[in-house]
């Protein structure tokens, strides 16, 4: 089983060939490549746990967000993760039929990563600073606003693009201040920083008041409609890994490794317990896993529809969501 | 990086009497292989003397350490998807490309209307528009063989056709004069006449396929030595993806000798005489 | 019923639509070529010698007046002649052989044992018996040139164009081949048009020599070569030759100095 996944992924071209778990076909796409904060599908897979549903899944890798949110529109993928922030604002903006099904992050990830002791010690520091994000992230979306609740706007410092992999040297070699980034990359960043003789802090958005549903399980409204007991299983079964994750952290990040070899089990894992705290905490306590509580929904469209400037009376919070698909849910 | 590029004036013949230290440096490929083992030698010699941080430039006992790492299997696995896309983009862009340029050359009219046409697809940046090629393209290797094609058909077309139109027209005269089918001028006068423009845009152009499939690979993949790069970048893995680069490098080389080698093998007339 | 000339033109006018204009090639150009007899034009560069034996065949219509071949007005390419081009432009693929019987493949896309008799038939005609299997550009420039006489006499056409065939070699492989075709047309005589800058060419080969004006192009003078064939390399020395040649010169040098 493992060495079988372990080829399939290898050769990812012969993914879709493959019939051996003769389950039901299910194809799962990535907002992003693989890593330690994507663990609950390669768990899925690797544990058994999608095969146990009659599921033969294969995980697609996207670039980004709306990369995700179009491919499954198009029908290429069935289910995946995607922002719920970006599903929101396709849906709102191009009426796309893809349905969110689960919360996953019920926290947003984004925060600046600064040198610790370097005057950049909170969101509101970042007056006059020189600032780094990569092009495509969906933090950009929401700077405004988490610039908004301390009192600035972005005329306040200096923003800069760059790629996503130079970020980290950037702020190393002291060329900005700080970067724009995921808490799911704390250990790396902080890793990196490590090597390179600095002690990198991370300062989460969420932290300044941006708070608000993030990463979710997203579907493709044909995939729901058409086949809704595979969704339900797939559904509950990566419910199930995103559980596991929690309680078997050093299995889960072994299982990323197994599927993809390129990854070394450390970064996996860090990635991972960097990740577990936006899926598991105060709000996970208070509402349940993979809830979307209709008040933080409300507030998280509000967010939205402000950030994208886009008019909130015109659409309903609920209608970006489906709660059918989870275990006990109606329907 | 140090990437020599082949040596256009090697030697082709090195009839000597007895072997010295500069007739072996003379043969083929000897200098360029020196070069980048000089230049590997004095890149590790850097990195650790000066101590530069592997985020910034790794170096290569870091790089070359990762592909044991990676393994066998699955360096064959990135290598094979990448090789795929581009050598089927490559095919697709001939494919494209000749009769195109066979058309352009026999109609005026064609060459007036089509021509600007091809000028402006050539000058739209494919990278903007690959994403666009893969959500309408959906899944599986299509739309990056489309994006490797679309980056590596135009240099043949232009010098496919000006070889085409290159030929002495004492022999399209001739070809008049005897009366004989048009097809025949295309097969037996013009389409040889441009086989050493086809050959040194074939030269081109499969390296641009690499990048072409690299590109491909950027914007939608899971497998590939671009994708490889890609994530090892995105996972700081810096050492990992410079041993990508090298891969690539290596591809891009090893399919430029492929294309001279043909040319040799199919074509000798049709390179310059050594005298 | 009187025999048709070879070739005749009959004030016959050509004006060429450039960029820059148009260019008068050619002004009222009338006159005839007998059947196996050897035509040489001389003439100021410029003067549209060329231009006459495209016209000749059929590759280029003539804008007034018009040109008879065997007497048909020609309208379209023809087969029964053959062109010697200024340079061989042989195919560098091809063997010589198979640069010989060219012709024929292209024209009926195979090429039979008969045909492949006859290429080696004319390579042993034009000297170079047993160089078959050799690629052009193994070949002296001169070599390559019989090449490409053979080549046009391959389909043994009734008129031979010639278009400066030796400008491009130096003195003496000019002269050489000068005799070769004195020799060749000795052995199987064919109508021949043939365009030159020398004089003395001219004088040794032709039975008649076309002297023509600048731009635009006609006829200033015909004039007979009255030394009798077989010719050969004395011929070079005969009175006859160079005086003719001397009055060609005279003729040219006062056409430039006008």
């Amino acid at each position: 089983m493992m060495s079988k996944s372990t080829m399939l992924s290898g050769l990812g071209f012969a993914l879709t060939a493959t019939t051996a778990l003769a389950g039901d076909p299910v194809t799962y796409q990535l907002d992003w490549l693989p890593g330690g904060d994507k663990a609950p599908i390669y768990v899925c897979v690797d544990q058994g746990f999608c095969a146990d549903a009659g599921l033969d899944v294969t995980i697609a890798s996207g670039r980004g967000s709306s990369d995700a949110i179009s491919r499954l529109a198009a029908g290429s993928s069935d289910i995946g993760s995607a922002d719920i922030g970006a599903l929101m604002a396709a849906k709102a903006q191009e009426g796309v039929a893809v349905t969110a099904v689960m919360s996953v992050f019920n926290k947003g990830p984004h925060a600046f990563y600064t040198v610790k002791d370097s005057g950049f010690d909170s969101v509101a520091d970042v007056k006059g600073k020189t600032v780094a994000t990569s092009p495509f992230t969906s933090s950009n979306v929401y700077l405004p606003l988490v610039l908004e609740d301390v009192g600035l706007t972005e005329a306040d410092f200096e923003l800069t693009k760059a790629d996503a992999g130079a970020l980290g040297p950037m702020l190393m070699t002291g060329q900005v201040d700080g970067i724009v980034a995921w808490m799911t990359d704390l250990s790396r960043y902080t890793g990196q920083g490590r090597d390179a003789g600095k002690e990198i802090i991370a300062l989460p958005w969420s932290a300044a008041g941006l708070e608000l549903y993030s990463a979710s399980l997203v579907a493709n409204d044909a995939f729901l409609a058409e086949r809704p007991d595979v969704a339900k299983r797939f559904v509950a079964a990566f419910k199930k890994s995103v559980e596991f994750c929690q309680t078997n952290p050093e299995d889960a990040a072994q299982s990323v490794v197994n599927m993809v070899p390129e990854l070394a089990k450390d970064d996996v894992l860090g990635s991972l317990n960097d990740t577990l705290g936006l899926i598991f905490n105060e709000v996970t306590e208070a509402d349940g896993l993979g809830v979307f509580e209709p008040g933080r929904l409300a507030a998280t469209w509000t967010r939205v529809s402000q950030a994208q400037g886009l008019d909130e009376a015109a659409q309903v919070p609920e209608s970006f969501v489906t709660r059918d698909f989870q275990p006990g849910g109606e329907g | 990086m140090s990437l020599s590029m082949p040596d256009f004036s090697q030697p082709e013949s090195t009839k000597g009497k007895r072997p010295d230290l500069r007739r072996i440096l003379a043969a083929p490929g000897v200098a360029a292989i020196l070069t980048i083992l000089g230049t590997v030698a004095l890149w590790e010699l850097a990195a650790r003397t000066l101590n530069i941080p592997s985020y910034l430039l790794p170096a290569p006992s870091s790089i070359f350490s990762t592909f044991p790492s990676i393994g066998a299997e699955r360096w064959a696995g990135h290598v094979w998807a990448t090789l795929r896309v581009a050598l089927l983009g490559f095919g697709l862009a001939i494919a494209i490309a000749i009769p195109l340029a066979i058309a352009l050359v026999r109609s005026p009219a064609l060459n007036r209307t089509l021509y600007p046409l091809l000028v402006i697809v050539q000058s739209t940046p494919v990278v903007a528009i690959a994403p666009i090629i893969i959500v309408v393209l959906g899944a599986g290797d299509a739309p990056r063989i489309v994006i490797t094609t679309l980056i590596c058909f135009f240099p043949m077309v232009v010098s496919t056709a000006t070889g085409l139109a290159a030929t002495p027209p004492e022999l399209i005269e001739l070809s008049r004069s005897l009366r004989a089918p048009g097809f025949r001028e295309i097969t037996q006068i013009r389409l040889p006449f441009a086989v050493p423009y086809i050959f040194s845009a074939l030269k081109i152009s499969v390296t641009l396929a690499v990048i072409g499939a690299v590109v491909a690979e950027f914007c939608a993949s899971d497998a590939g030595v671009g994708y490889f790069i890609q994530f090892s970048t995105s996972m700081f893995k810096l050492p990992q993806a410079w041993a990508g680069l090298f891969v690539l490098a290596a591809m891009s080389l090893a399919l430029f000798q492929a294309v001279s080698w043909a040319q040799k093998l199919l074509f000798p007339w049709s390179l310059p005489r050594k005298r | 019923m009187e025999i048709p000339a070879a070739i005749r033109f009959d004030r016959l006018g050509q004006v060429f639509e450039t960029g820059s204009g148009r260019v008068e090639a050619l002004r009222n150009v009338s006159f005839e070529v007998a059947r196996h007899e050897f035509l040489a034009v001389l003439g100021p560069s410029g003067c549209g010698k060329s231009t006459l034996l495209r016209m000749i065949a059929g590759l280029l219509e003539p804008t007034s007046g018009a040109v008879e071949v065997f007497g048909r007005r020609v309208t379209g390419p023809r087969e029964d002649i053959g062109i010697v081009f200024q340079k061989p432009t042989l195919l560098p693929w091809a063997t010589i052989e198979d640069n010989v019987v060219f012709p024929v493949r292209h024209k009926r896309g195979r090429v039979g044992s008969h045909d492949r008799d006859r290429a080696q038939e004319l390579l042993r005609m034009v000297g170079l018996e047993g160089f078959g299997k050799r690629l052009p550009d193994e070949l002296s420039g001169g070599m390559q040139q019989r090449v490409g006489i053979a080549r046009a006499l391959h389909m043994d056409p009734d008129i031979l164009l010639m278009d400066e065939p030796f400008s491009a070699l130096d003195a003496l492989t000019r002269e050489e081949m000068g005799f070769d075709l004195l020799r060749i047309f000795g052995e199987r005589p064919k109508t021949v048009v043939f365009i030159t800058h020398s004089v003395s060419e001219a004088a040794l080969l032709a039975d008649r020599v076309l002297v023509m004006t600048g731009r635009p192009g006609s006829v200033l003078t015909e004039l007979p070569v009255p030394v009798a064939r077989p010719r050969g390399r004395e011929t070079i020395k005969d009175p006859a030759v160079t005086e003719l040649a001397a009055h060609l010169r005279d003729l040219l040098l006062q056409r430039d100095a006008a």
